[in-house]
């Protein structure tokens, strides 16, 4: 568990942020000690905090209210040059650091040792803050508010009126209660579905056999699909399988991240709903969700898989008989995927890959996408009210090949998920392609002409040559 | 704000100077002026750090990268309302200020540091020029007295500062002319005289009363100074030059730089000084003591009057030309400075100690020295070895002795008010500023030690707001020095 301070955070965030948003991670870490500790949960797990700790005696203090794991980065950057220009998003940072410009880079005065060095002056200072308490490890040392000393913070003008016995104080507890992390997490792999996803799958791995599987599905299968495609990975690499080499149909709920990571040569086909994150980090494979057979709603009004769904997918295809939550397709990079409607910030930060949009959008579409291109079904008209144009542009379909590539994938949409508005689009073409509005990204869009100029003058060369 | 890329674009480039041959044939100031495109490329330089270190740098915390931003806008008048929030007169500052923001600029930690200074002199030459700056006379009055004593520059930013309060304020001088060093010491083709004595027509517009050859403790005595004013502000300088008590020491030929140029400064005024007591450069061979700002100031000086070779000698070793290890940024950096005097001619030397000067009839006509060395001793400190064998004379007519100043003058109205002073002879006052004597305060040199214009006017700032703090229990004059 992190707790995340106030003081920390980018020099590219906005003003509002950096002085405005959040509290003091000192409330948090004594907060979250005693609560834990209350509760007997303190053992389970590992409380890591940071935001502006800089040295040892900031660590000791983070221990003592019951942290056991620190971060620390701006003094780490201060170390290496930094001078807090607060510039990191605009390419410009003069010393070197948070730029890509090959001049400005240039100017990078730091090294490795000067972090190391730094770190080793923490450390030196926190073990001379222990020795003085008598403690041997941070262990020991986690939750000891009791040892702090606290007057002359407290005895401040500024601290006038308030109380900071509830912050200070110890929670009571039995001794067997433990105080700081100390029991190694059960993630119950051993459990996951994917075991026997791989058994089954054996001979397709090993043969490059064609399997199919069928199985049930519940909500406490998580990240289904992962280990199958980590095995193929192991042995083939990013190339994966062939396609439709391993076909499993699931039947359910499916729990979080379902598919993720799904490496090529692998097509799911889920009848039921996912949670949040399906799909994420897909690199090949092929997924298909749709409501069980006779449901009596009507699929493209309904949510049928949560949020964040192919978060930063590099490749393969998603068809969804249904809506998307909110931040669907976000930093996705080469994945196709076709949805009947999706929340907010569909397709934020997107830098390639197809997406296409049966149904309605929520705000902010589009913000941040600097590749990959969206097609929106838009019959009202008003899609411009919810997309974001700051990276990106509105146009309509005119190119063939444009409207090929579209036409292809909805259908493969329809053959996969017998999806309904798929095919009243289908079966009115010529005029649906009026409604759809082609969101293409500026800089994507120069990339690609110069690709294809590119092309050309090869042509021309080999012409002559 | 700004221009983001400003900096990777375009090169600090000052505005042009006068060729060196051309003019030290004239007492006129050197620099031209920028273009209009020229000043906003420099303005667009600035990065606006989120942590602008030169704030710092600068004694007057100077908002410096809200008046670039301005002028890279080309909005000169915000620029100049920026400006003149902090600093009284920046047509000083901006002239001869060693920029101490310059040196703290994080664009200078590995590359050319914005041209501050200039971009400051613009704003205000713009200013005066739109007839933006204006008389500000005061809205109320408070019928409160203040007597400002001396009229340096800290004198003349207290004066401002309490006028502005709504006190009556009366400036008392010394000498001839209202300005201190501004007027008397700085020569002409650095700090043109009719710049100051704008600034002082400004102030007489906005009520403040100046007197010229009003020396307290002379010819006004304390017990008036006392009576008539419900608070007195000293500014009186750091006066007492640092002298060289070798054997011929009272040789005709060896003068303070101080004996000498201000008689120059009066001549340009029409004042020449009586002949038996002129001191001039012409046709001489001149040697200065001391490598800071005042020697530099006689060596252009002594060029312009007709030299026939000027020597500058240093005690101390050649600095560095770029920052050692152990002086990195944002510390004001011990480097190498050559002012435009230095552009002119002049032979620095290094390393000397003067032992003695000789002549005949009472004339100088030598100047004999020594070479020393410098190293660490076991406690760590600096100390002095004189190079045997290195003794060497060298023909002088004029010596000119530039070695910094010790101290205000003891003795006279410090003595007369009964003012206790600090370890090193400076006026001792409390973190409030006032003196060891009720309603008496102090600030600029006379209390820090010699210093830069730009310290002075931070000083004169601090005090007026803590005379007007005495005064009226409150003071809504804006802070300078953090605290």
């Amino acid at each position: 568990m992190l707790i995340s301070g106030h003081d920390g955070g980018t020099g590219a965030s906005p003003e509002s942020s950096i002085k405005y948003a959040g509290l003091p991670w000192e409330l948090g870490v004594a907060e979250t000690q005693q609560v834990l500790v209350a509760n007997d949960l303190r053992g389970r797990i590992v409380v890591q905090t940071d935001g502006q700790l800089k040295t040892g005696r900031d660590v000791a203090i983070a221990t003592m209210l019951g942290a056991e794991e620190f971060g620390m980065a701006t003094a780490a950057l201060i170390v290496n040059g930094c001078i807090m220009l607060r510039k990191c998003h605009l390419n410009t940072c003069s010393v070197g650091i948070a730029t890509q410009d090959p001049e400005l880079r240039k100017q990078f005065a730091g090294k490795p040792e000067y972090v190391v060095n730094y770190f080793m002056f923490v450390a030196e200072e926190l073990r001379e803050i222990m020795a003085d308490l008598g403690f041997r490890t941070v262990a020991e040392m986690v939750g000891r508010v009791d040892l702090l000393d606290t007057r002359s913070a407290v005895d401040h003008w500024k601290a006038k009126g308030i109380d900071l016995s509830r912050l200070l104080c110890v929670a009571p507890r039995s001794d067997e209660v433990a105080t700081h992390n100390c029991m190694v997490q059960d993630h119950g792999l051993a459990l996951a579905l994917d075991h026997e996803l791989i058994s089954q799958s054996n001979s397709a791995i090993t043969d490059k056999e064609i399997v199919n599987i069928n199985l049930p599905i519940q909500n406490s299968n998580r990240t289904v699909g992962a280990m199958l495609s980590g095995t193929i990975a192991k042995k083939y690499g990013e190339s994966g399988l062939p396609e439709n080499t391993i076909n499993i149909n699931f039947s359910g709920s499916a729990g979080q991240s379902f598919g993720a990571f799904l490496a090529k040569g692998i097509n799911i086909s889920l009848e039921g709903d996912a949670n949040d994150y399906m799909a994420k980090g897909m690199g090949g494979g092929k997924i298909a969700i749709r409501p069980p057979q006779g449901s009596n709603f009507v699929a493209e009004d309904n949510i049928i898989i949560g949020n964040v769904a192919l978060y930063g997918a590099t490749d393969g295809k998603a068809f969804i008989r249904g809506k998307a939550g909110e931040r669907f397709c976000v930093r996705n990079s080469g994945a196709a995927a076709v949805v009947e409607g999706v929340g907010d910030h569909g397709c934020e930060y997107m830098t390639g890959g197809t997406v296409v949009v049966l149904g309605n959008t929520g705000r902010n579409f589009g913000a941040g996408m600097s590749g990959g291109i969206a097609y929106v079904y838009d019959p009202d008209n008003d899609f411009s009210n919810r997309f974001n144009p700051g990276l990106a542009d509105l146009e309509p379909l005119k190119e063939d090949n444009d409207i090929e590539s579209l036409k292809t994938l909805i259908k493969e949409h329809q053959d996969s998920t017998d999806s309904e508005p798929a095919r009243k689009i289908l079966n009115n073409w010529d005029k649906s392609i009026e409604s759809f509005k082609k969101v293409m990204p500026r800089d994507y869009r120069r990339v690609l002409e110069a690709q294809r100029s590119n092309t050309d003058n090869n042509t021309e060369v080999e012409k002559h040559g | 704000m700004g221009k983001p890329t400003g900096f990777m674009e375009s090169g600090r480039t000052p505005p042009e100077r006068r060729a060196a041959n051309e003019r030290i044939y004239d007492y006129n100031e050197y620099y031209h002026r920028w273009s209009d495109i020229d000043a906003k490329e420099q303005g667009s330089r600035c990065m606006d750090c989120a942590v602008p270190f030169c704030h710092m740098g600068c004694p007057l915390g100077n908002v410096i990268p809200e008046f670039n931003h301005h002028v890279y806008k080309g909005e000169w008048e915000k620029a100049l309302k920026v400006l003149l929030s902090t600093n009284n007169f920046p047509e000083f500052t901006g002239r001869i200020c060693p920029a101490p923001c310059e040196a703290s600029c994080v664009l200078s930690i590995n590359s050319d540091p914005v041209t501050i200074e200039y971009i400051e002199k613009e704003i205000s030459d713009r200013g005066f020029e739109q007839g933006w700056i204006k008389p500000e006379p005061p809205a109320t009055r408070t019928g409160k007295k203040v007597a400002v004593v001396g009229s340096g520059p800290s004198g003349l930013a207290a004066a401002q500062q309490l006028n502005r309060a709504g006190h009556k304020v009366t400036v008392l001088e010394r000498a001839d002319y209202i300005g201190g060093l501004l007027m008397l010491g700085i020569p002409d083709f650095k700090l043109d005289k009719t710049v100051v004595k704008r600034r002082v027509a400004l102030m007489e517009q906005e009520g403040i009363q100046f007197q010229t050859g009003v020396n307290v403790g002379v010819n006004f005595s304390v017990d008036e100074l006392l009576s008539n004013y419900d608070a007195i502000c000293l500014t009186g300088g750091s006066t007492e030059a640092r002298d060289l008590p070798v054997p011929g020491r009272d040789l005709d030929g060896v003068h303070f730089a101080m004996e000498y140029l201000p008689q120059q400064n009066r001549r340009l005024q029409g004042v020449d000084p009586d002949p038996t007591d002129a001191i001039t450069a012409e046709g001489k061979r001149v040697v200065i003591l001391g490598g800071g700002d005042t020697g530099a100031d006689c060596l252009g000086t002594a060029h312009r009057q007709g030299a026939e070779i000027v020597h500058q000698y240093e005690l101390l070793p050649e600095p560095p030309v770029e920052r050692p290890d152990n002086n990195p940024w944002p510390q004001w950096p011990s480097i190498l400075r050559s002012s435009g005097a230095h552009e002119e001619g002049g032979l620095r030397d290094y390393n000397i100690l003067t032992k003695s000067f000789s002549g005949t009839d009472g004339k100088l006509e030598k100047l004999h020295g020594v070479r020393v060395e410098w190293a660490l001793d076991d406690t760590g400190r600096f100390q002095m070895a004189e190079v045997s064998g290195s003794e060497f004379e060298i023909d002088a007519d004029l010596v000119l002795l530039a070695m910094g100043f010790v101290h205000p003058e003891h003795g006279g109205m410090l003595d007369q008010l009964g003012l206790e002073l600090d370890d090193r002879g400076n006026v001792k006052v409390d973190k409030n500023k006032m003196t060891t004597v009720p309603k008496v305060f102090a600030g600029g040199d006379m209390v820090r030690g010699q210093s830069l214009v730009v310290w002075a006017i931070a000083e004169g700032r601090e005090v007026a707001r803590n005379i007007d703090k005495y005064l009226v229990g409150d003071s809504e004059l804006a802070r300078t020095f953090p605290g």
